[in-house]
């Protein structure tokens, strides 16, 4: 299976046919053999292996036509690249070229194995032999473009961008290439306007913000490249490359489906993920990494039993996952399964210790579960392993005032200002504090006054309304403050939340009375809520839920 | 002579002759512009990665190597980190490499005893000195920093490892003193680069550690290649490790004040370090390269906190706005237009990135127009610096390169350890623009290893850059630069005012009369998990003429220095000079 296949030719013409790549494809064919495959995994093996013997039936065949013989060493090709078996690879598709010169596919598909073995000049040729047999191939020319781009030749790859735009004129890969052309050249005006049309084409590629921002910047337009900056992100413009898709899906392979799994996750197609995904699982059923994307994308497409089901699979089979274990506890607590999930989470950060969203999120839940004696050291563990956590530092305060130590949470709600200025809920929480803690050391009604009134300023919420009122009645401003109730109140009551109203009915009755409030939260943390990342779903960087 | 003629020609902006034609078509091995000196000059030294197959992460990146004084006589020592077998239970002699050097598996030190004679030539020998030193490092290393943390002229070591960071205060008498856990700078963890810096400027040397990974042995995951082989994993299998900034409290112990002084906390798998002022404003900012994520640029903000503006600034991303395999790093002046420039290595389809500083701390990609992202795109680069290596003015590059997966012709090759690729060396045309002269350079870049760290020096002390280079699991080389000396050079050493210490982040303006003013900085970071000579080696191309020399201290003071000859070492010392002169 692994020998060298006889090939039909002699050693002069083979050696011609290799050193020609894709300038001058040749009748004449190379040898050819299977890579080592003995550590391949037996899907792989024996894909390649039934390929081959394939190719080898039709070498040997004498009547076998050309057109046929190279389609034969071209599929083979295809998947020995796919495996990443590119040097492997190589003799295959300059064979199929040399039977078949016709045929644009064989050598754009070496242009790709000499682009990813990062021979760029030989790659170029390839693509420019693919785009004499067909000139409008889109994808070619966006990719010989780019490759230009990447030698430092922006000239040369502008004409093919624009080849490639009065062929699909809203091809988003196209304007970014043309985008990139210009940035190149420091050309920042049209390079904004590319960019900008790219992006409007196509608004999941976030890759664009980032040159898009460059381009801004040299404009000198600071604000606008900030705003791009911060929706920077890595996936790509969608390019229609059939050809390519056709040889990246071809090979049966865990690693091959959970990359296509991953591609689609980045352009948000969440069942076609959770597809591929499944077929991974099903090649590997052991390997906990891809089960736990099978959830998460179960999870996003809508399917939380389904996902539930997944991650208690990849619990079962691996226990020491805890990834799984912590996707399990949160899918747990969103179910009200708060004693559970608390175990999940528990069994994540004694194998992962230093697993931080885990340790929060259980932190998190021994708080709501009243357990603030423990939820407090999982706080304090979490800074202690990385002291800029705001989340912990957050959480820690609010279970000291469920403690009712209200000193030490004014204290590290005031820290946790300091250290995280532009993080909202320490100031928001401190006002409640100050407001209403029952602890007269504490509180402090003007301070409240001035710290509620800035916060409003900046946004206007129903919760920041609830502490305007607990402070208003601090100060004596009883008839004002039932009034912010009531307007509370009336907009708990439009947004349909009944146990909400009812919490707020009984400060309100007391407002009535003349009377302050004395219990800066509510059972349900009203002010716990922080503004990022205490939500641990899905994480777009990590491509993980 | 035609052939001459023309590529003058083609380089007119070069204001000096090619590097040495007569050295390049010469075929002695001393003719070559690089020879590896290492086991003739007694660094008998082999790396053990201590791998057995199981993909363990730090068998692959490491080793470290530094080149630093420690006995104050003059000439770089060296110091080179060793590993230890991986995996529980494993001995040495089941490893895929066992050991070569009969020593116990430790990092080891060795003494320069370099002697010059009167008519120039050098003698050049290193002694292992490890076990008269004290310096006891069994761990598994991965690199090393230098600095003299305790201001009394004697430089201290500091050695990142997998597994706990040991700092060795230097006892000035040719031992040292481990005073890892007293000075509080024994993180735990996978460090690789770590930098010396005065961010303060207080006077004393502060410390940036480079973390990596959230790993140990027992949580390695396993992870495949599309055909199903097993392979590395990419860093993205595992969570970043938070770098740590060490505040000097000026007693021999440190302060850990990461909180407070890296506002907003950004962090990343750190790999590489620089020091440098990037933003002209007289302090200190630090470069922190990423392995695959974003790297981070830390502008001191002068109040004793730092703010990352790597976005804002264009050294986070590639101008295509992705994230590299960020590893070795070096600042530098490469376009002699007064500031610091930067370099960093990358993965195998990455390239190297150059990034343009435009002064203000404001940079842009040129790798494509520089030809170095194109050149090094089949190469998995690590340590790297710029060096002007044939002393024409113009800062060149070098690069040590080694795979992190397996090159697929090698391995069917059956090549044991199927990383290794070449070393490159890159020629400044003083256009933008590179050359790959790596092909001249010698036979030892032709020697294919698993490159990782480098540092760079002048060993020999005859005035021009020699490299140090580390290879995972594999010989260590010394390259004696046999080119740089066919031009003129200016070396200087920096020293404080009150403390006989390198005075790390000190730039000097080298003014000249035929060519642009050159800026250069007294540093010993930079690289990839390695330390260089802090002495400041300015090539002078064809000139003979003292220059003038300004140089702005890390205190904010800037003096003029006059009479500093060419082609020897000159030591500057802070407040001897004449007071006065603008920064740029």
């Amino acid at each position: 299976m692994n020998g060298t296949t006889r090939a039909r030719g002699s050693l002069p013409f083979m050696l011609a046919v290799l050193m020609a790549g894709c300038s001058s494809p040749h009748q004449q064919q190379l040898p050819v053999s299977l890579p080592d495959l003995s550590r391949a995994a037996t899907p792989v093996k024996d894909q390649l292996g039934e390929r081959y013997t394939s190719l080898t039936r039709k070498i040997n065949g004498a009547a076998t036509p050309s057109v046929e013989l190279g389609n034969e060493y071209g599929e083979t090709g295809k998947l020995l690249m796919a495996a990443e078996y590119r040097d492997a690879a190589e003799p295959f598709f300059l064979n199929a070229q040399a039977l078949v010169p016709g045929d644009a596919r064989w050598p754009y598909y070496l242009a790709h194995l000499y682009r990813l073995r990062n021979e760029p000049e030989k790659s170029a040729m390839c693509f420019e032999r693919a785009l004499r047999l067909r000139p409008d191939h889109v994808a070619a020319l966006v990719w010989l473009g780019g490759l230009h781009l990447l030698q430092g030749r922006p000239e040369a790859a502008e004409p093919l961008f624009t080849k490639a735009l009065s062929l699909q004129p809203r091809l988003a890969a196209g304007l970014l290439g043309m985008g990139r052309a210009a940035l190149a050249r420091r050309d920042y005006a049209p390079a904004v306007k590319y960019l900008e049309e790219a992006l409007a084409q196509d608004r999941l590629a976030t890759i664009i913000h980032y040159p898009l921002a460059t381009a801004y910047r040299g404009l000198g337009e600071a604000e606008k490249a900030e705003a791009h900056l911060r929706q920077r992100g890595h996936v790509d413009p969608d390019l229609p490359d059939p050809l390519m898709a056709e040889l990246n899906g071809s090979l049966r392979s865990a690693v091959t489906y959970e990359r296509l799994g991953l591609d689609a996750l980045d352009k948000k197609e969440w069942a076609r993920a959770a597809e591929y995904f499944g077929k991974g699982v099903e090649l590997a059923p052991d390997n906990p990494s891809l089960g736990h994307r099978l959830g998460t994308a179960l999870f996003l497409n809508g399917d939380a039993s389904g996902a539930m089901n997944q991650f208690e699979n990849v619990v079962r089979r691996s226990p020491g996952f805890a990834k799984a274990r912590y996707s399990l506890g949160v899918l747990l607590i969103t179910s009200g399964r708060a004693h559970e999930a608390i175990e999940q989470l528990s069994a994540a950060v004694k194998d992962d210790p230093n697993y931080l969203e885990a340790r929060l999120r259980l932190a998190d839940a021994l708080r709501r579960s009243g357990r603030l004696a423990e939820s407090l050291s999982q706080y304090e563990e979490v800074s202690r392993i990385d002291p800029h956590v705001a989340e912990a530092q957050f959480g820690f305060a609010m279970t000291l005032v469920r403690l009712r130590r209200y000193q030490e949470a004014r204290d590290r709600l005031v820290e946790g200002m300091r250290a995280n200025p532009t993080q909202p809920a320490f100031a928001r929480a401190l006002a409640r504090v100050l407001a209403a803690a029952p602890d007269d050391r504490v509180r402090d009604g003007r301070q409240a006054l001035a710290m509620t009134d800035r916060l409003l300023k900046e946004q206007q919420t129903l919760d920041l309304g609830e502490t305007m009122a607990m402070t208003l009645a601090e100060l004596g401003h009883y008839e004002q403050a039932a009034t912010l109730q009531r307007e509370v109140m009336a907009a708990v009551r439009k947004a349909g939340r009944e146990d909400v109203l009812r919490q707020l009915r009984v400060n309100l009755e007391r407002y009535q009375r003349h009377e302050p409030c004395r219990s800066p939260l509510r059972p349900d943390d009203p002010v716990d809520a922080f503004e990022a990342g205490v939500e641990p779903g899905y994480s777009e960087a990590n491509r993980q839920f | 002579m035609l052939l001459l003629a023309l590529t003058a020609s083609c380089k007119a902006d070069r204001n000096t002759r090619a590097p040495s034609a007569a050295a390049s078509a010469g075929k002695t091995r001393e003719a070559e512009w690089f020879v590896d000196r290492a086991q003739e000059t007694g660094i008998d030294f082999v790396h053990f990665n201590g791998m057995s197959g199981e993909f363990y992460f730090p068998e692959n990146m490491a080793p470290g190597v530094a080149l630093f004084d420690y006995d104050n006589d003059g000439d770089l020592d060296v110091y080179l980190v060793q590993g230890r077998m991986l995996g529980p239970g494993k001995a040495p002699s089941q490893a895929l490499f066992p050991p070569r050097n009969p020593l116990p598996l430790k990092g080891r030190l060795f003494r320069n005893d370099l002697k010059i004679e009167e008519d120039g030539a050098r003698t050049l020998h290193f002694t292992d000195v490890t076990d008269q030193s004290g310096i006891d490092a069994p761990g598994f290393g991965m690199g090393v920093a230098t600095g003299d943390v305790n201001n009394d002229g004697c430089v201290d070591l500091y050695l990142t490892n997998f597994g706990r960071n040991r700092l060795f205060r230097n006892n000035c008498d040719g031992t040292f003193t481990d005073i890892s856990q007293e000075s509080g700078t024994d993180d735990t963890g996978f460090s690789v680069s770590a930098s010396f810096v005065d961010y303060d400027r207080d006077g004393w040397l502060d410390l940036y550690v480079g973390n990596y990974l959230d790993y140990s042995i027992e949580t390695n995951k396993r992870c495949f290649r599309p055909s199903g082989e097993r392979d590395y994993c990419p860093p993205s299998a595992y969570r970043a490790r938070r770098d740590r900034l060490h505040h000097n409290n000026r007693n021999g112990t440190f302060t850990d004040v990461t909180a407070r002084a890296l506002v907003g906390g950004a962090f990343g798998p750190a790999l590489g370090v620089v020091a440098a002022d990037f933003n002209g404003d007289g302090w200190p900012d630090l470069l922190v390269t990423n392995d695959n994520q974003e790297n981070l640029l830390w502008m001191n903000q002068r109040d004793g906190t730092f703010k990352n503006t790597a976005l804002t600034s264009g050294t986070a991303l590639t101008a295509e706005g992705r994230a590299e395999a960020s590893m070795g790093v070096d600042a530098g002046d490469f376009d002699n237009d007064g500031d610091e420039d930067l370099f960093m290595t990358e993965l195998t389809g990455e390239g190297s990135n150059l990034f343009a500083n435009d002064g203000a701390g404001v940079f842009e990609d040129q790798s494509a127009r520089s030809g170095l992202g194109l050149r090094s795109l089949p190469y998995t680069g690590f340590g790297t610096a710029w060096l002007d290596f044939d002393n024409d003015g113009w800062l060149d590059i070098l690069t040590v390169n080694g795979t992190i997966a397996a090159i697929e012709a090698l391995r069917r090759a059956n090549d044991p350890f199927p990383l290794h690729q070449r070393k490159q060396l890159f020629r400044n045309l003083g256009n933008g623009q590179f050359e790959d002269v790596s092909g001249r350079a010698g036979a030892a870049f032709q020697l294919s290893e698993v490159g990782r760290g480098a540092a760079f020096g002048d060993v020999d002390n005859d005035g021009d850059m020699d490299v140090l280079v580390g290879n995972a699991a594999g010989r260590t080389r010394l390259l004696i630069n046999n080119v740089g000396a066919h031009h003129h050079w200016l070396g200087l050493r920096l020293a404080g005012e009150h403390v006989p210490r390198d005075m790390y982040g000190a730039r000097v303006a080298v003014f000249r009369a035929n060519g642009p003013t050159l800026w250069r900085r007294a540093r010993a970071d930079g690289s990839y998990a390695s330390a260089n000579d802090p002495r400041v080696l300015v090539g002078m191309g064809d000139s003979i003429e003292p220059p003038r020399v300004r140089v702005l201290w890390p205190s904010g003071r800037v003096e003029e220095f006059a009479g500093a000859k060419v082609d020897r070492y000159t030591t500057l010392k802070e407040g001897s000079g004449t007071a006065g002169g603008s920064v740029r």
